[in-house]
């Protein structure tokens, strides 16, 4: 099984970052994330907005935003692309196949999100340079620089992977990825303030009197449990059988 | 090792109200190289996924390699190499990467891989450009590249499903080189699927024809020639017009009548005689200069099959 991921990992990696690098739109959106990110941003917020918990949300938004374009590609691309069936005739196991492809949008997700901070961390020391060496200092942040984008990429990989399974062509799973993204952050937007008032409430009590580590830890337990739920879904979608015949 | 590379008893697969496999049920002993001939849709991309363990058979049974497919999918496919309808290959990555990618999925050492990667390429002239990404690549080559990755772990069945197809017929010859010697060098089982009878006479020692799902006949190209095919009377001469040929194929004994580059073919039906055809066709006021009689060909066994069972 550990040599199974670890061949499909290696696979999907080199497939990423050769998509990235082949010319086109394509290529240059990380640098585009970086430049924005790692360079414009940073160096016009200053070391105390950049080095805030908060913008560090921003890094793990945008690891979802970069898994969501990869992800789409894992099996709807192979079955548009005419590979997918001789993967499947491989020896390689259902989960090999499957947390192999899910793992390296993780990590491309997750590498963009570090490449950002990393470039961001020295634009703002080169900017101040007259303050002295600047970086994360408190708990809340390392914790939401090291599992935020992992667990957040995770989910999108995961629900991702649901969809592109059964998708015919890359757009189309990438469309309807999509349309699930924008629809589950404007109902986390606007889905608080139709909250039961006691509920309301309850969570401004938590916000206040809890720390914010206690509340990265708990946000990033419950993202865990939605992560686990759907790479379940997953194993269960994935049926040699029917990706065959879809 | 099993007595048998595969053998199915029976082996049927619906889709819907489709039967695409009719009760199959096929013996290929090790090492050989077994063509499975049929036109399109006839069910033999469904009989290879089937043999897989890709998808499940509605009923009956099939073994590989004396394995059951419906509990050791697992085991088959790690023992088997497989170039499906399409090529397979990751346009993306060099012809290397994609060889190496499916010989660490079929757990090969990485110097055995290395050695091999080399071998197959080199053979098949590859070898300078095994860097190069393979979306660069013609055809042809991308085909060659397609028939060295089943090979690649040297496994004891490869299933080749039409492996010449939508190649010019000179790159469609040096495949078929190409394979023959590679199957012979390896001594693996080979289940071949095409419908170019040159290449199953050329490369196979059993062949299979299968139509709508149902096997027709099945045995070495000679066995079929002789029992399935008739003799083949070449007639050359003149005035061979559309009514004496609608005349001849209203022949009990003739199965099939047609001119080809100016000569008058005829396959009969077994122990048929040509000279009662001859005079028909002389009063018919058709000319005869030369009559040539001897064995069909494949091709002609393949077509009197289909028209016999329409």
């Amino acid at each position: 099984m550990h040599t199974d991921f670890m061949t499909v990992f290696w696979k999907e990696w080199k497939e990423i970052l050769l998509q990235r690098s082949a010319g086109g739109g394509g290529a240059r959106q990380p640098l585009i994330f970086i430049a924005l990110l790692g360079i414009f941003v940073p160096w016009r917020m200053g070391p105390q907005r950049f080095f805030n918990p908060a913008q560090l949300l921003v890094f793990t938004f945008l690891s979802a935003i970069v898994v969501t374009a990869v992800i789409a590609d894992a099996f709807a691309g192979e079955r548009e692309r005419h590979t997918l069936e001789t993967l499947l005739a491989s020896r390689m196991s259902d989960r090999a196949i499957l947390f192999g492809k899910i793992a390296a949008a993780i990590a491309y997700g997750w590498m963009i999100a570090i490449a950002c901070a990393v470039v961001g961390t020295i634009t703002v020391n080169v900017s101040h340079r007259e303050d002295g060496f600047m970086f994360y200092r408190d708990t809340a942040s390392w914790i939401i620089l090291l599992i935020g984008p992992p667990l957040v990429a995770g989910a999108v990989a995961t629900g991702g992977v649901l969809i592109s399974l059964r998708a015919a062509t890359v757009r189309q799973a990438q469309q309807t990825l999509g349309i699930g993204f924008m629809i589950i952050v404007v109902g986390m937007i606007f889905g608080s303030s139709s909250l039961p008032a006691d509920w309301r409430a309850w969570l401004g009590r938590v916000l206040v009197e809890w720390s914010l580590t206690e509340i990265v830890l708990v946000a990033a337990a419950g993202i865990l449990a939605v992560d686990l739920a759907l790479l379940m879904a997953g194993m269960a979608r994935f049926q040699r059988s029917k990706l065959v015949l879809d | 090792m099993a007595d048998l590379a595969i053998r199915t008893r029976n082996l049927t697969r619906t889709f819907g109200s489709v039967r695409a496999l009719d009760d199959l049920s096929i013996e290929v002993p090790p090492g050989a190289v077994f063509g499975f001939l049929g036109p399109n849709g006839a069910g033999k991309t469904t009989t290879i996924r089937l043999l897989l363990s890709l998808i499940e058979a509605t009923s009956g049974s099939a073994e590989v390699l004396g394995f059951d497919t419906r509990t050791h999918g697992a085991d088959i496919r790690a023992r088997c190499g497989a170039l499906l309808e399409h090529s397979g290959l990751y346009e993306r990555l060099s012809a290397e990467d994609n060889l190496r990618f499916y010989g660490r999925a079929a757990h090969m050492p990485k110097a055995e891989l290395d050695a091999r990667i080399q071998e197959l390429l080199t053979h098949l002239g590859l070898w300078d450009r095994r860097k190069e990404a393979v979306v660069k690549w013609s055809r042809g080559m991308k085909q060659k590249l397609a028939i060295a990755r089943p090979l690649l772990h040297r496994p004891s069945l490869v299933f080749l499903d039409e492996p010449t197809a939508g190649l010019d017929p000179v790159a469609a010859a040096s495949l078929r080189d190409d394979l023959a010697g590679l199957a012979t060098r390896q001594g693996s089982t080979i289940f071949l699927t095409t419908h170019n009878m040159a290449e199953a006479e050329k490369l196979c020692s059993l062949v299979a024809v299968i139509r709508q799902g149902k096997l027709l006949a099945v045995g070495s190209p000679a066995e079929l020639r002789a029992r399935g095919g008739g003799q083949r009377t070449e007639i050359t001469g003149g005035g061979f017009s559309d009514g004496l040929l609608d005349s001849l194929r209203r022949q009990d004994t003739v199965s099939q009548a047609f001119v080809e580059n100016g000569r008058l073919i005829l396959v009969l039906k077994n122990g048929a005689s040509t000279a009662p055809l001859v005079s028909l066709i002389v009063r018919e006021g058709g000319e005869v200069q030369e009559v040539r009689s001897g064995q069909g060909s494949l091709e002609e066994v393949f077509l009197t099959l289909m028209d016999e069972e329409k």
